[in-house]
């Protein structure tokens, strides 16, 4: 029987919720000897659509654009030193676009088997407009899907790791 | 954090006492500061300010959205003033501004300000909801209605 989890994609977005994700899939990682990505989406499809809105001013979205291009690679950079920590090695992709069709492709181009996100709103709402990209991207995948909840008992873990 | 989570009855304010642009600004900063959400009123109001100046937030059918990025906060912080009777806020279709979103956020956070700005923008498109809202008795009610509940 082959490995039931060879490469684990990680979603960062630059919440506390992302970060403990990746905590949780550097453990993974190194428990299961998979692979390991970390996939930073640049959110430019909402920025778009800000602009659009009137919501943005053209010079706003750039430098908005500028911030989280700087951003990506901050909390990408991050989730390196913390899977370095470990002694587990991590591939770091960004990409741009509309979040959750970037992380859906993603998977397919790396052929991801598990994807792990962050823990979704706590807050139920029956809103269509509060349906966030991970939650489209987890209906989405292909893949297995592994939401993270309990930041301290996943800290305890990465600590023990 | 999402936009749902956010939204609390202390953040929320109905009606809005202010009648003109500078005061309504004021006003929606002050809720942030009374539900302890910031310390430094002045700071914080200023770079509220700074973007008005650059063009208005306020959008076509009632809605506003002023928002910054502040060191004064280190997540994301929101607001949320209804004046039913309307303030001129200098918006794209010249009528008066009745639901504000006041959106602030930590200088290194631009991906949750970008993805709940988006939030709001989808919101603002539901004439039903923004119509509810500005109809809505208190803000226990607002925050049902943002809910779905």
């Amino acid at each position: 029987m082959s490995k039931p989890i060879r490469k684990i994609m990680v979603y960062v977005d630059g919440t506390e919720q992302s970060v403990t994700a990746a905590q949780y899939a550097i453990c993974l990682a190194s428990f299961s000897d998979a692979e390991l990505v970390a996939h930073y989406v640049v959110n430019t499809r909402a920025m778009e659509d800000l602009l659009r809105a009137r919501i943005f001013l053209k010079d706003e979205q750039a430098e908005y654009q500028q911030d989280m291009e700087a951003d990506a690679e901050r909390y990408l950079n991050h989730v390196g030193e913390l899977a370095a920590q470990k002694g587990v090695s991590v591939t770091k992709k960004r990409s741009k676009g509309s979040v959750h069709k970037e992380i859906v492709s993603a998977v397919n181009d790396e052929d991801v088997d598990l994807l792990i996100i962050g823990e979704l709103s706590r807050i139920r709402s029956r809103r269509d407009e509060f349906y966030d990209e991970a939650e489209r991207a987890m209906r989405n995948v292909p893949c297995s899907v592994l939401i993270v909840k309990d930041e301290d008992k996943v800290w305890e873990m990465y600590q023990s790791l | 954090m999402a936009l749902i989570d956010m939204v609390k009855e202390e953040i929320v304010k109905i009606p809005l006492e202010s009648k003109d642009k500078p005061d309504v600004l004021r006003e929606l900063v002050q809720i942030l500061k009374d539900a302890g959400h910031i310390d430094d009123f002045d700071a914080v109001l200023e770079v509220i300010q700074e973007r008005e100046d650059k063009g208005s937030t306020g959008l076509e059918k009632g809605f506003a959205v002023p928002h910054a990025k502040s060191p004064a906060v280190d997540s994301l912080k929101l607001a949320i003033g209804i004046s039913p009777e309307g303030i001129d806020f200098d918006s794209l279709d010249k009528q008066p501004a009745k639901l504000f979103f006041l959106l602030l956020a930590a200088p290194d956070q631009s991906g949750p300000h970008v993805e709940a700005l988006s939030e709001i923008a989808k919101l603002s498109r539901s004439n039903a909801l923004c119509k509810a809202l500005v109809n809505a008795d208190n803000a226990a009610e607002v925050v049902e209605l943002l809910k779905g509940e």
